[in-house]
């Protein structure tokens, strides 16, 4: 009966495909719309991602995330590198700044300094922040928000604002002015896209101290590496026992970060709204499709039952034709998803497919497609076999 | 006389239809004979097709009582009607109703392959069919490629392949030309003869009524006239 269910499945060329493609499309949109999430939830943990040497990270009591901050005094980073275990610890400073572009127009960046020594934290080549007054900016995930004047003229004029003027990307050497003290540009890297989008600037400790005047406790986070034979778990929890600061491994934060984006960013909120919204749609063509099918074959049905089929035979033919449906059309949808990632993740799009994506695709149209079966299944179950005569 | 085989008592069934009640059958009583073609005649709509429906356990009916082959089939469960239809009872529909998605080789093997009969037997017992139909050489054709008159033969040997006791044809000939009428009707007696089945043919196609060893007459649910021919 098997074959029979597969033959009845395949027989109609346009409602199968129908129905595969119905699957597919469902098991696509979960996919692809999990893995947007995830990318975007990555570019939320950014900052820790672009510091993998760092298995520890310090920072006040009440922060919970990489997103929303409170500062901690100098002292702390003495404090860190005091417990034992510690190889080295090296601090983060990060805030907000409004630039000046020579032609007048602004832009608010966020602003990360990092240790004068070590330059732990910066991007590649980090040395040229050694430069006098350096700075590396990073577009951060946005675009057209790093242009700077094309023409020497439209540059620091003194007749005012050449706002409207054409226009190229920021490149070694050119100025900007951040609380009207001047920094160069020493090179624009191509660091992770951060979630929210925003553009970013790098320089030292000393710079950002120059640049961010009036503060009165400047490390935000405290980076540590443990020694060789100490667990971050276990450096964590001797941090925070001797020192009283928040310490957990990155991994934890990461996790804290992706949770307090889903608590308290409205955009999670907005983007998840339409996530469940477009799964509930892609669910709901894929169980009416295959109730649809099976009802549309409910005579085929009694003629079998008629000649004797039982209904478990009938049950196990329904959820056959579910079951397969399943298979090809989960693995249309999530190879689709696959494919259709590659191309926009190379476009610099937000998309990573983490293994609980096409999982979660697969596992959203097996529970549709056994629940729409299970519901088919029952006109199959209650019919008179007597309709397979005329007139009934 | 050869031994009874049916035995129906004051079967009666009512159909709801809204507020209106549509008497089917009104007591019907009939007994079949084994080896016999039985043709149950009447005008549309006087509750033919609600007999054989209700005789094979294909529908219930509100009272009465009705053995086939020794069982009361108002006692039998669900489970218990279809696997007896399984076994004893090979169906000929007046629109055929074949499989579609199944080759006429797949379509005459479905009672055996219901009854869990492996493939390859199935296959070989249904081909020996198709012979006997003479239709081999449609073996792998799918019944939208086929004639009306083929279907049926093909329809004839799908209900014979598992050698029922009892065939049951509901207006086998009502949707074929003349010509292919008679060759049914002449295959249908030849092969549940030598199969040694008893046919119970619904009909109001009185050009196959000679075909027929008795005729049950039926008008507004109930049998007028049972006569031997």
């Amino acid at each position: 009966m098997f074959r029979v269910a597969i033959e009845m499945l395949m027989h109609d060329r346009t409602k199968y495909l129908g129905l595969f493609i119905g699957i597919g499309f469902t098991a696509f949109l979960v996919t692809f719309a999990m893995s947007f999430f995830a990318g975007f939830m990555t570019r939320g943990f950014a900052l820790v991602s672009e510091n993998p040497t760092a298995t520890v990270w310090v920072m006040d009591r009440a922060v919970n995330s990489t997103e929303a901050t409170i500062n901690m005094s100098d002292a702390s980073l003495g404090l860190v590198r005091g417990v034992k275990g510690v190889n080295y610890a090296t601090a983060l400073y990060l805030g907000d700044v409004t630039a000046r572009f020579p032609n007048g127009h602004f832009q608010t960046f966020q602003t990360i300094g990092v240790d004068n020594a070590s330059l732990t934290g910066a991007p590649k080549p980090a040395s040229l922040l050694r430069l006098p007054q350096s700075i590396i900016v990073d577009s951060g995930g946005t675009s057209g928000k790093l242009q700077t004047p094309i023409e020497q003229k439209d540059r620091w004029s003194y007749d005012g604002s050449h706002l409207g003027v054409p226009t190229r990307k920021l490149q070694y050497g050119d100025d900007l002015l951040i609380n009207d003290k001047r920094v160069v540009v020493a090179t624009v890297s191509q660091t992770i896209p951060r979630f929210p989008p925003r553009p970013l600037i790098y320089t030292t400790q000393s710079n950002f101290k120059r640049l961010i005047v009036g503060e009165k406790r400047y490390i935000t986070f405290i980076m540590v590496r443990g020694e060789k034979g100490i667990s971050p778990k276990t450096l964590a929890q001797n941090i925070r026992k001797e020192t009283g600061l928040k310490a957990i491994t990155s991994e934890a934060f990461k996790k804290e970060t992706v949770l307090w984006f889903l608590i308290n960013s409205e955009d999670v909120g907005d983007m998840l709204n339409m996530v469940i919204l477009a799964m509930l749609v892609g669910f709901g063509v894929t169980g009416v499709m295959l109730y649809m099918f099976t009802y549309e074959n409910i005579k085929q049905y009694a003629v079998l039952k008629a000649m004797g089929a039982s209904n478990k035979q009938l049950t196990n033919m329904v959820f056959t034709q579910a079951f397969i449906g399943v298979i090809v059309g989960s693995g249309i949808g999530i190879g689709l998803s696959a494919l259709l990632g590659q191309a926009v993740a190379s476009a610099d799009f937000p998309f990573r497919m983490m293994w609980f994506a096409p999982f979660l695709g697969f596992l959203g149209v097996l529970i549709v497609s056994i629940t729409a079966a299970m519901i088919s299944v029952r006109p199959v179950l209650k019919m008179e076999p007597a309709m397979v005569f005329s007139g009934r | 006389m050869s031994d009874v085989i049916i035995s129906c008592k004051d079967i009666v069934k009512t159909f709801n239809s809204g507020e209106a009640e549509v008497k089917a059958l009104q007591g019907i009583t009939l007994d079949v004979y084994e080896h016999e073609l039985l043709m149950l005649v009447g005008p549309s709509g006087c509750g033919k097709t609600t007999f054989v429906s209700a005789l094979t356990a294909l529908l219930s009916f509100d009272s009465g009582s009705c053995k086939i082959l020794g069982k009361e089939i108002t006692t039998m469960s669900d489970e218990e009607k279809t696997s007896f239809r399984g076994e004893n009872i090979g169906f000929v529909f007046q629109s055929f109703n074949l499989l579609p998605s199944l080759t006429a080789l797949e379509n005459i093997a479905l009672p055996l392959t219901i009854a869990g009969v492996k493939r390859a037997k199935a296959l070989a017992q249904a081909r020996e069919m198709l012979k006997a139909v003479e239709l081999e050489e449609k073996a792998d054709t799918k019944p939208n490629n086929l004639s009306g008159g083929q279907q049926q033969r093909v329809a004839i040997a799908r209900a014979l392949v598992h050698a029922p006791k009892i065939v049951i044809c509901d207006e086998p000939t009502s949707s074929l030309d003349h010509k292919s009428g008679q060759v049914v009707m002449e295959l249908l007696k030849k092969m549940t003869k030598e199969k040694g089945a008893t046919m119970i043919v619904v009909t109001h196609d009185s050009r196959v009524y000679k075909y027929a060893d008795r005729m049950a007459h039926m008008e507004d649910g109930k049998i007028i006239k049972v006569e031997v021919l």
